[in-house]
């Protein structure tokens, strides 16, 4: 199993050796190439043209985000996976509105069973969540039902924190602690669900749920919510309420950011969460959360090319 | 699996064996390497390590089930492994 590896410091990747090198003044530390998935540099970190080559060569991408944990972009080697029927199936079944609307229904389900799966693991009420209703004629409405059901699930969520405020989501930038909190995971989030699509033969720009902007992977964003409450809000309600994420471990300026100390921490968690192998109940075997995240595509795929219904991840663990 | 990789090379091919294994492995003091592979992974590994050693060098390799073992330092850890940088 190939490793991400997390920057939280200013320096420089280049190629020596062979391998991957991140070095600046107080550190030197080899990247071992070949079990690397992908790197992200949460600080700015410059790269040689000797460490471009040879990640084009190992196909390893570079995410890169700005101090308030926003996505900022990518290193994406040449395509490695690439299937002209998919794409273009895919396309049709974006194109077509009954078949894109079952698709991001589906989604709309994996999100709401996702959130029941968290609440229920804290005995919180998820009722509420239950009662909302997966309606809409068009990806719009849809996308207000969902907006509703995360409202819904954020009132239920700052109930279960038991230490910090968290009243209403902001962003850009995030106004107070567990808003940088989540900002900072759901774009971690959406960039393994990137990297987990260019896995497979998917477009990650033609979504279903969420609008296709221009400069946006948006299947990644599909993606990526469905696993968020499971995953970036379970490791929040872990780190606030046992006290490892404290005060003195977030900086403030116009927003709210972790400082260095506040980020490993969050980081480390994160990245525990998503390499977490849970038993597939179909599979009989171990696999990590990150990796059901390319399992959702690869049924995606399936469904687009008509071999099998998608129906979205149901968390059991 | 997880695997612990120790060699006994002549000098001349200590730092060979070594630029090789840093690009899979974690380098975690002299002649001891460890991480996660796959099975491909360590096929390759054994292969190339076959290739680069001479007569009477010898390397170790450990296999464990998950990285299912406890580790206990005494004295400085030169690098400790992590993928949080």
């Amino acid at each position: 199993m190939k490793k991400a590896y997390y920057i939280t410091q200013m320096g420089v990747l280049e190629r020596r050796g062979n391998t991957l090198f991140f070095e600046n003044e107080n550190l030197k530390r080899a990247i071992p190439i070949n079990s690397t998935s992908e790197i992200h540099c949460f600080k700015p970190v410059s790269l040689t043209s000797g460490a471009i080559k040879i990640l084009s060569e190992k196909n390893v991408p570079v995410h890169f985000y700005n101090k308030y944990g926003y996505y900022r972009g990518s290193y994406i080697p040449v395509e490695g996976q690439i299937s002209g029927t998919v794409v273009i199936k895919q396309a049709e079944h974006h194109l077509d509105p009954e078949k894109r609307l079952y698709i991001a229904r589906q989604f709309l389900e994996g999100i709401r069973a996702s959130m029941v799966a968290l609440l229920k693991s804290y005995e919180a009420d998820y009722s509420h969540i239950r009662e909302v209703q997966v309606e809409g004629e068009s990806p719009a409405e849809l996308m207000g039902t969902e907006s509703g059901l995360w409202k819904e699930f954020y009132g239920i969520f700052a109930s279960l924190l038991k230490h910090f405020e968290f009243n209403e989501r902001t962003r850009r930038p995030p106004k107070d602690e567990i808003n940088a909190l989540i900002s900072l995971g759901n774009s971690v989030l959406y960039t393994v669900a990137l990297s987990e699509i260019r896995k497979t033969y998917l477009h990650p720009a033609i979504s279903f749920l969420h609008e296709p902007l221009e400069r946006r992977y948006s299947l990644a964003l599909d993606l990526a919510d469905i696993f968020k409450p499971i995953t970036v809000f379970r490791v929040i309600l872990r780190l606030v309420n046992k006290k490892r994420i404290r005060k003195e471990h977030f900086d403030r300026d116009v927003g709210v950011m972790l400082n260095d100390e506040g980020l490993r921490v969050f980081i480390s968690e994160l990245n525990s969460e998503l390499t977490r192998k849970v038993l597939h109940p179909r599979f009989r075997r171990n696999v990590s959360v990150r990796y059901l995240m390319r399992l959702e595509g690869y049924s995606l795929v399936r469904h687009i090319l008509g071999d099998s219904t998608y129906r979205p991840l149901r968390a059991w663990w | 699996m997880y695997i612990i990789v120790v060699y006994d090379v002549d000098v001349k091919r200590v730092a060979k064996v070594h630029r090789f294994l840093r690009t899979h492995l974690h380098w975690r003091q002299n002649s001891v390497f460890e991480g996660e592979v796959s099975r491909a992974q360590l096929y390759e590994i054994k292969r190339t390590l076959e290739g680069l050693i001479g007569d009477g060098d010898s390397v170790l390799i450990y296999e464990l089930p998950t990285g299912n073992f406890t580790l206990h330092v005494i004295g400085t850890d030169k690098n400790p492994a992590g993928e949080i940088i």
